[in-house]
């Protein structure tokens, strides 16, 4: 198998996005799928760092820096400004990190979602506060180091794609980099759509979550083949399609490699195998209908 | 204090990232590198076998073909008689089994044949002559690549017809003699001079170094080694090479109903199941265990569904005739783990001895080279000492194949020739030095493979013909692949060390620097001023054909 992807030159060389950095990598394929005729909108995040740094950015199209509660309120203005203008043609995207979407910026989201507002919005999810020095968010998984959970995140990760599709938005999809075809086909597919489009990309922060410079994929990949973050997308709420799911590989294979699981127990471990298994026993039963 | 009003920028971008050099951060930098694979490695004829097994892929045969033959001109026989080290080596054995390589140069190497592919022949004609003693696989080997660098060469065989040990040696339901016949006919019409049922002897060689600028020793391994216990005068006890080359002949031998078979190695499963096909009851008598026999899994996995008996840690003590028959007594051995490697030093069980009776004994218990009277020092193993580029002690006199050494394989044969072409070559030109090649990358291990890539698919072998039906005749005992089988097969390999041009390098950088070139000869570029090193690249090659090396400032 080769990939093979018809990429518009978006996204640039030399911004400032750590090396390895997998939301670099998520956003290349996002930016250089919409094209040139897209507007993005961005909140504070690893990525307005990577957008560039003032007065250079390191996407050939206009970037939006907004406030952290506003990605998917100030999208749907320019959207409607475009439209207004007869620019209807212009994808607006809105790029932001867990923290801005399952947090801060998520009384936004809904409304926006409620709304059905014409725009893209894609969570680059690395579970944390990763770009402030590793907070904890809602998306930070049970168990899981961060700077201010020292112990473990005692809660569970919000199910932030269950709570769009229960919108009903016309698409709802989860993505990882480690399957980048996946990833294409499903910001092509959002391109395609009108209305209130939501992806969730799964990124394996480097430092924040311990993995080696080149493992990132990899640790993406063994998140889907654990059953930790299988990949799927629904339609209108209701239909959805497994894209990859659980291959019988154990969570301890993914959990070993990061560095912010490391104080885990063997009892932990099995714990989580079994919510994880919970999960996809209730997740796969959409599947069927 | 009069304050200057700041301007406000019309466009508030000025620029692009690009302008930042980035690739300062770097500690390590990727490199697109041609690594040899464990099978290549392995191979003893220097096989390129992932290159030639992608040109199988692409269903390029003939390319296919022509990567195979610049190292072997057999393949066909190779494909059949190799005890491929390859499939042993390959790093898809770790996976989902290794890659049917010997399966796959048989498809190749038969498609040749059918579809007549000549050799390729010299680009320009040398004067120097060389003579090469023996057409066996590394005689012929030798001449061969002679042949195709151009110099005029002449074989000498003692017996009628060339081949050696494909010929002579094994027996036709492993390897058909017309496959045998075909690519030596073949061979020879490069261009090579045969002399066959000429001996040469020691005496002959001065004659013919004024003849020939430099001399090949490729004479093989036909002394059968003898056993005391057996009276080598007894009719009722023959070795295993004359009774091959017997069989093979079609001189068949009177051996009666019982024969016991010494030895546990390839020949001897050659001469069991040769016997179970002229109709004899056939018992293995080897002092290895029964599960360790230096014979290949294969072979001897096939001399059991034919019927032949094997029993392992056995010693024969003694062998007494009478009334024609053979009683052989017998002593259940181990062998002494301690002895050095090679040496065979069985350690009887005392209390346990038993009897056998034969018609007749086939000894297979090793052959060493006839070299009396040849000017060339031998080693204690009885073989011509040579060095790297296969010369021996005598000026312009070189040697391979079985005379050269005690791994008695064909492909380790082929391999010899070729190396000894290498040593003749610089003796011709004048060229001092060895022949170690330059140093070359580290080997691609299992864990450089991104196995993600590869979806697991199983392993096919060829089928084994039915053993009842096998024992009937001498007809091929293994069923080819299709070429949709050999295809599919092909599809396994991982193709380590070995660029594909599958752009995963430059779909998985997140810095968008890794170029595409379009020069043949380099397929990708790393822009130093972007790269970072983090080696994602490395890690998403499916193959092994990158590695990260430290940046030193």
């Amino acid at each position: 198998m080769a990939y093979q992807f018809a990429e518009e030159k978006v996204f640039c060389s030399g911004h400032h996005a750590c090396p390895g950095c997998n939301a670099a990598l998520a956003i290349r394929y996002i930016v250089n799928t919409l094209g040139k005729d897209t507007v993005a909108v961005v909140p504070p995040s690893c990525i307005a760092i990577i957008s560039g740094p003032q007065p250079l950015s390191s996407m050939r199209i206009p970037v939006y820096q907004t406030t952290l509660e506003a990605s998917a309120a100030s999208a749907a203005g320019i959207k409607r400004a475009l439209k207004a203008r007869g620019k209807d043609h212009v994808n607006v995207v809105a790029m932001a990190g867990d923290g801005g979407t399952y947090d801060i910026g998520f009384q936004a989201l809904s409304s926006a979602a409620e709304r059905n507002e014409d725009i893209i919005y894609i969570c680059l999810d690395n579970e944390g506060y990763m770009n402030t020095g590793a907070q904890k968010s809602s998306s930070t998984p049970f168990m899981a180091y961060t700077t201010s959970t020292p112990s473990g995140k005692p809660t569970v990760k919000k199910n932030i794609a269950e709570i769009m599709a229960a919108h009903r938005i016309p698409y709802t999809a989860t993505a990882t980099t480690g399957y980048l075809d996946d990833l294409v086909r499903k910001v092509q597919r959002a391109k395609e759509m009108k209305g209130m489009r939501f992806i969730v990309v799964l990124i394996p922060c480097l430092d924040g979550w311990g993995v080696a410079d080149h493992e990132g994929a990899k640790i993406s990949r063994l998140a889907v083949q654990t059953g930790i973050f299988p990949l799927y997308e629904v339609e209108d709420g209701r239909k959805y399609t497994l894209n990859h799911g659980p291959q019988g590989i154990p969570v301890e294979a993914y959990l070993r490699r990061q560095k912010r699981y490391r104080h885990l127990t063997g009892e932990q471990i099995d714990e989580i195998q079994r919510m994880v298994d919970s999960d996809w026993e209730y997740l796969r039963t959409k599947f069927d209908s | 204090m009069c304050a200057v009003a700041k301007e406000i920028p019309p466009v508030w971008t000025t620029g692009w990232t690009e302008e930042l050099s980035t690739g300062t951060w770097r500690s390590a930098t990727p490199v697109h590198e041609e690594r040899p694979s464990p099978c290549k490695n392995a191979c003893p004829a220097g096989g390129n076998i992932p290159l030639w097994i992608q040109q199988v892929r692409e269903g390029q045969y003939h390319s296919a073909w022509l990567t195979l033959v610049a190292n072997n001109p057999f393949p066909a026989v190779t494909g059949r008689v190799c005890h491929h080290p390859c499939e042993v080596s390959c790093n898809r054995g770790e996976y989902d089994g290794a890659v049917t390589v010997n399966a796959l140069e048989q498809f190749v190497g038969d498609l040749a044949l059918k579809e007549g592919w000549p050799l390729p022949g010299p680009e320009n004609n040398k004067d120097a002559r060389v003579a090469v003693i023996g057409s066996g696989p590394a005689g012929l080997s030798c001449a061969y690549q002679l042949r195709r660098r151009g110099y005029r060469v002449t074989v000498f065989e003692a017996q009628p017809e060339p081949g050696g040990v494909m010929r002579y040696g094994i027996p036709a339901y492993r390897l058909p003699k017309e496959i045998v016949a075909g690519e030596v006919n073949r061979l020879l019409a490069t261009g090579i001079e045969l002399r066959t049922g000429t001996v040469v002897r020691g005496e002959d060689l001065d004659s013919l170094r004024k003849e020939f600028a430099a001399l090949c020793l490729a004479t093989g391994a036909p002394r059968a080694k003898v056993l005391p216990q057996f009276n080598p005068a007894g009719g009722r006890v023959i070795s295993g090479l004359d009774f091959l080359g017997r069989v093979n002949r079609n001189d068949i031998p009177a051996i009666g109903r019982q024969v016991a078979v010494i030895g546990g190695g390839s020949v001897a499963m050659d001469v069991a199941r040769t016997a179970r096909r002229l109709g004899s009851q056939v018992k293995v008598l080897a002092l290895e265990d029964g599960h360790n026999l230096p014979a290949q899994a294969q072979e001897v996995q096939e001399a059991l569904e034919e019927g032949v008996i094997i029993r392992g840690g056995v010693m024969v003590r003694e062998a007494a005739e009478e009334g024609g028959i053979l009683n052989l007594t017998c002593d259940k051995v181990v062998l002494d783990p301690s002895a050095p490697p090679g040496v065979l030093k069985p350690i009887v069980i005392p209390g346990v001895s038993f009897q056998v009776s034969a018609d007749t004994v086939i000894l297979a218990v090793g052959q060493d080279p006839d070299l009396d009277g040849f000017p060339v020092r031998q080693g204690e193993n009885r073989v011509i000492e040579v060095d790297h580029c296969q010369a021996t002690s005598g000026a312009g006199i070189f040697a391979c194949g079985d005379a050269a050494s005690t791994d008695r394989f064909v492909s380790a044969a082929i391999g010899g020739g070729k190396r000894a072409v290498l040593g003749i070559e610089r003796y011709l030109e004048g060229r001092g030095g060895n022949c170690g090649g330059e140093p070359v990358p580290d080997e691609v291990s299992f864990k450089e493979i991104n196995t993600f890539y590869f979806p697991v698919a199983a392993r096919v072998e060829r089928k084994a013909a039915d053993p009842v039906k096998r024992l009937q005749d001498f007809r091929e005992a293994r069923v080819a692949l299709t070429e949709e089988e050999a295809r599919a097969q092909a599809h396994r390999c991982f193709s380590c060390g070995h660029c594909l041009k599958c752009d995963n390098c430059y779909y998985y950088c997140p810095d968008m620097a890794v170029i595409r070139e379009t020069l043949p000869e380099k397929l990708y570029g790393i822009q130093d001023r972007y790269c970072k090193g983090c080696g994602l690249c490395v890690e998403e090659c499916p193959r092994g054909a990158i590695v990260l090396k430290e940046v030193r400032r």
